[in-house]
């Protein structure tokens, strides 16, 4: 399990929030979008044809102006919207997390405040992996289907240090707290 | 007929209808809505132009310097509703300078001393002070309406006046405006026995709002219909005052985006007990769309898949708007193109405006636009970086926006961007017939593009230009036209001092107002006619030059 989260060019996790609910965690800094973050996060390790295709500009665009060169009063929006949209940008915070599957050392990341509950993280999960994967009840989705062969099991882990399966919180508190933590997938024996 | 009768004709042979007495024309032209139509039965004889003006009502006053208050008042002494216009559009983006001018007060003043019995008093770009709402509160005693718009100079006390003072107050609208802070619970001002409101929008308050208040003001007022709200209320507490509140058919939120907040839109259905609740915001990722959406804005985060969502589910919408959410990330990571504008304009029949910002766009895409939506009336189209070409083709979007023109026969607004040679604007000279509003920016190659449009577009009452090549040449061989015009913006062109100059001599009837970075405030005077001028402001008006202008605005 350890291995999985190995690896020297992890961020610091540096939450000290005191909150007792153990969480998901985030890795992001905050309520920027991270959009450019996420990007580079992902391909950090793929082939670097396709890492420096996306760090670089885009190739179809046209060659724009230097910033210094546009004026400061375009694009024509009004002072008043210009505030409420870069207000209502900033406000849309994000809750990213890494997901790793247990023998993988490169993990994925997924933004928690895009879903609306379990159901679609693990639906979420299930597309990016392409596996099956389990939460919270395991002993139920045993019983429901015994003969099945073993899934994965959404696992975190939370302030404390211990692994724990995902799913007993209400989802409410888990997209309201933003906390640094990681989830890992597991192989349980079916 | 009203021919200037000939006095040898003797009474007898007179047709009866001259002996009418005005109140049966007054009555008559109760029937002509259209301030134009009314101005053209003013025109007829001398009769008619009494008893039009003495009955006249509503009164729009497009230009504040056009016309000044007291002519306004002595003309048309039985107005009950007034609108009033002042700074140039391009104010909006701060490209006129501060202290520019396009006060109320000496509107209100006149108002109050001539138009006693006014209901309704608009200000769209003015600078309302405190004062003017204090006189509009004390000077109407049956004031019904105020709406303003795009001003600035006023403070919640100034709110609280009217709050206070305006027993019979309906509306109370109040959008992206300026205003100041003070700290005074203005809302709680209406009298507890005040309840006529009908409409109430504070959506541009940034100050919070007291809820319980809120509560109270919307339950007594039963014929509530429209309220915006600012974002200071919070999204959960709209459900409860929904509940409180089941005669309002129209709610704004006040904000662009939800954060997220599990089943908003389900808690606000289910208090919502009427058919129809607009409710002006869009949820980034979820989108609850009534099928009876008519006005939808949205940020540009709604991506074309999310503007697909909506042409398949909106086919009322008239009027769309997509903003951008953040204009000056070059790198454009949001997933919005001219994907989105084609399907909306494919799938609703009923769409006739669109304010769009987007980083990309294609002939193609525009000429198909044009061909799904001939019945455009209003086409803002914004390409976040100057001079864009077509991204596939890499030529001027030229064909684009003819195709438009061309096609949408009813167009009455068009703002044009990207790439653009002289060549579109012969297109929009020739064809666009209907066109009143024009914005070009960035765009053309010579002095003919602004010979084209000031040579042709019949309709043409507003042009504002900035960053283009048009010199003087085209100014000055359509002078005539810019008396037909209401008036004409151009900024970081390419004018000198001397045909500026040129123009006011050559046109006294019109006001040519030159405005300089304010740091040169020296007086044009001194200045040599071959000085380039930074901006222009052009005017029709029967009030002559106007004296409030600012040092850095000269009249020539």
């Amino acid at each position: 399990m350890a291995e999985c989260k190995g690896g020297g060019d992890r961020s610091p996790s540096s939450s000290m929030d005191s909150s007792t609910h153990p969480v998901l965690s985030t890795t992001s800094s905050g309520c920027r979008p991270a959009r450019r973050d996420l990007s580079i996060d992902l391909h950090l390790g793929l082939s670097l044809s396709s890492a420096s295709s996306l760090l670089a500009p885009d190739s179809k665009s046209i060659p724009s102006k230097p910033r210094n060169q546009v004026p400061l009063d375009w694009p024509p929006i009004k002072p008043f919207l210009k505030r409420t949209l870069t207000a209502s940008a900033r406000r849309r915070r994000t809750l990213f997390v890494k997901v790793y599957m247990e023998g993988v050392p490169i993990g994925r990341k997924l933004d928690l405040l895009l879903l609306d509950g379990y159901d679609s993280l693990l639906a979420k999960l299930c597309h990016m992996f392409k596996t099956s994967i389990t939460y919270a009840d395991v002993m139920e989705y045993h019983r429901r289907v015994p003969h099945e062969k073993a899934a994965y099991v959404l696992t975190y882990e939370d302030q404390d240090g211990d692994w724990m399966m995902v799913g007993d919180v209400p989802w409410e508190y888990v997209s309201s707290l933003p906390d640094k933590r990681e989830e890992t997938e597991d192989c349980k024996n079916g | 007929m009203g021919r200037g009768g000939s006095r040898a004709a003797p009474a007898a042979a007179m047709p009866p209808w001259h002996a009418l007495p005005d109140e049966v024309w007054e009555h008559a032209f109760s029937f002509l809505p259209a301030a134009s139509d009314r101005g053209a039965a003013a025109g007829a004889c001398r009769s008619w132009l009494r008893a039009e003006r003495r009955s006249r009502r509503r009164l729009s006053v497009a230009n504040c310097y056009a016309a000044s208050p007291q002519d306004a008042v002595e003309r048309f002494p039985a107005v009950r509703a007034a609108e009033v216009k002042g700074k140039p559009h391009f104010a909006d983006f701060g490209l006129v300078p501060p202290a520019w001018g396009a006060a109320a007060a000496p509107w209100v003043a006149a108002a109050a001393d001539g138009w006693p019995l006014l209901e309704e008093l608009s200000f769209k770009r003015m600078v309302v002070t405190d004062e003017c709402l204090e006189m509009i509160a004390a000077s109407f005693r049956n004031f019904q309406v105020l709406r303003l718009v795009s001003c600035e100079g006023f403070s919640t006390a100034g709110l609280a006046a009217i709050a206070a003072g305006c027993r019979n107050l309906r509306e109370l609208d109040l959008q992206e405006n300026e205003i100041e802070d003070c700290s005074i619970h203005w809302l709680s001002l209406f009298p507890e026995s005040f309840t006529s409101l009908v409409t109430l929008n504070f959506s541009c308050l940034e100050g919070d709002v007291n809820i319980n208040v809120l509560e109270r003001l919307v339950t007594r007022c039963r014929n509530l219909k429209t309220l915006k709200l600012n974002n200071s209320i919070p999204l959960d507490k709209l459900a409860s005052l929904l509940h409180k509140a089941p005669q309002i058919v129209e709610l704004g939120t006040g904000r662009f985006s939800a954060d997220y907040h599990p089943n908003l839109f389900e808690k606000l259905e289910a208090a919502f007990a009427g058919d129809g609740l607009a409710v002006s915001v869009s949820h980034l990722h979820k989108f609850h769309l009534n099928i009876e959406t008519v006005n939808f804005q949205v940020m540009d985060l709604i991506e074309d898949h999310g503007l697909a969502v909506v042409a398949s589910s909106c086919n009322k919408l008239q009027e769309l708007r997509v903003f951008p959410s953040d204009p000056f990330d070059a790198a454009g990571q949001v997933s919005l193109t001219e994907r989105g504008l084609v399907d909306v304009s494919a799938s609703c029949p009923m769409l006739e405006s669109v304010l769009y910002f987007c980083r990309r766009m294609t002939n193609e895409a525009l000429i198909a636009i044009a061909k799904n939506r001939p019945n455009f009336t209003c086409f803002r189209l914004c390409i976040i970086e100057p001079h864009t070409p077509d991204y596939i083709t890499h030529q001027p979007l030229d064909a684009g926006f003819s195709a438009i023109v061309e096609s949408c026969k009813g167009l009455t607004r068009l703002s044009v961007s990207g790439l653009l040679t002289d060549h579109v604007f012969k297109s929009i000279g020739a064809h666009a017939d209907r066109l009143e509003m024009l914005s070009i920016a960035f765009a053309g190659n010579s002095d003919l593009g602004l010979h084209y449009i000031l040579s042709g577009c019949k309709s043409l009452k507003k042009l504002e230009i900035r960053d283009c090549p048009f010199g003087d040449k085209p100014l000055l061989a359509n002078a005539a036209k810019l008396e037909t015009m209401r008036s004409l913006w151009m900024s970081s062109c390419s004018l000198t001092l001397g045909a500026c100059r040129q123009l006011a001599r050559k046109m006294p009837r019109l006001s040519v107002e030159v405005m300089n970075d304010p740091e040169r405030a020296c007086p044009l005077d001194s200045l040599a006619d071959e000085t380039l001028i930074d901006k222009l402001y052009v005017y029709r008006t029967i009030a002559g030059p106007r004296s409030d202008t600012p040092a850095c605005v000269q009249i020539v």
